[in-house]
């Protein structure tokens, strides 16, 4: 169901699940953008160099998969605060899972409050967080 | 064992790094397409509303991770989450200045003993200094144990 204003949320809702792209080149995309390049996030191999298991995604990567999932699911929604925890590493070229579950509702102000987690295939969490999402009252 | 309070007294809400910038639309765009992100508001630099994500806020910072003067506290900082409140868009092409400050300093005890958590706020301005969106850092140490 698409979210368009406050009165469409029901609390308890689970959004619907959301598969991001971890590929190593897309992780590798993501972080030259945001200026943070180099073999942590771009190489497998130089990754382990480092001492890591794999090449990561960056853990603010994971929000920008958490907020994608918002706005799918509510797409005149505006993310007002979002605040993560970056629990385990996630790794390149290994899927994630996103889920998220709505926790609160204020229908005065308009806004609600997810918890959402992003896991890995083993249900185990790598980051989890909340957000508060504005949507239109009318 | 360090003392948070004389930690606190000395070091939060002062600011202790600032400096200007700007941000690329081509980035922008790159960085929301690699998140999943579909609405034109993040991805089209031609819509009128084009804006950064707030995952992409959270890549700004003052350049700086601690005050100069920070004590070591025995283990290396680690990056344990980040948080962003967003009160304007954050467009492209805009001159802005950013602001750090020491927000918070708190611990946590655990059975392999105590973990400290230094929040850093990163102040986000526009050139008219319209407050555009705070960004927190979580850094966590491990706090090396009495010898």
């Amino acid at each position: 169901m698409s979210i368009n204003t406050i009165h469409d949320v029901e609390f308890g809702v689970e959004l619907p699940v959301f598969e991001p792209d971890t590929s190593l080149a897309n992780v590798g995309a993501f972080a030259r953008a945001v200026g943070w390049g180099g073999a942590r996030f771009e190489s497998h191999e130089g990754a382990r160099e480092e001492g890591f298991p794999g090449a990561l995604v960056p853990g603010i990567m994971g929000m920008g998969f958490l907020t994608s999932a918002i706005h799918q699911w509510a797409p005149s929604g505006q993310v007002k605060h979002v605040d993560t925890v970056f629990r385990a590493p996630m790794l390149a070229d290994t899927p994630a899972i996103i889920s998220a579950v709505v926790t609160d509702i204020d229908e005065d102000e308009g806004i609600v409050e997810l918890d959402m987690t992003v896991k890995n295939t083993k249900d185990e969490t790598r980051v989890f967080g909340t957000a508060k999402v504005r949507l239109p009252l009318s | 064992m360090v003392d948070l309070d004389e930690l606190k007294g000395r070091f939060l809400n002062t600011e202790f790094a600032s400096r200007d910038l700007q941000l690329q639309a081509e980035k922008l765009v790159t960085a929301a397409k690699a998140s999943g992100e579909s609405r034109s508001e993040f991805i089209d630099s031609s819509d009128e509303n084009f804006q950064a994500t707030p995952a992409y806020l959270c890549s700004i910072s003052s350049g700086q991770h601690l005050p100069i003067d920070f004590p070591s506290l025995g283990g290396i900082p680690m990056d344990g989450g980040k948080a962003v409140e967003r009160f304007a868009p954050v467009k492209p092409d805009v001159p802005m200045t950013v602001k750090a400050h020491l927000h918070d300093i708190y611990d946590k005890k655990g059975r392999s003993g105590r973990m400290i958590f230094i929040v850093v706020r990163t102040e986000l301005f526009d050139a008219t200094n319209t407050h555009l969106a705070n960004i927190d850092s979580r850094l966590v140490v491990r706090e090396k144990p009495d010898s």
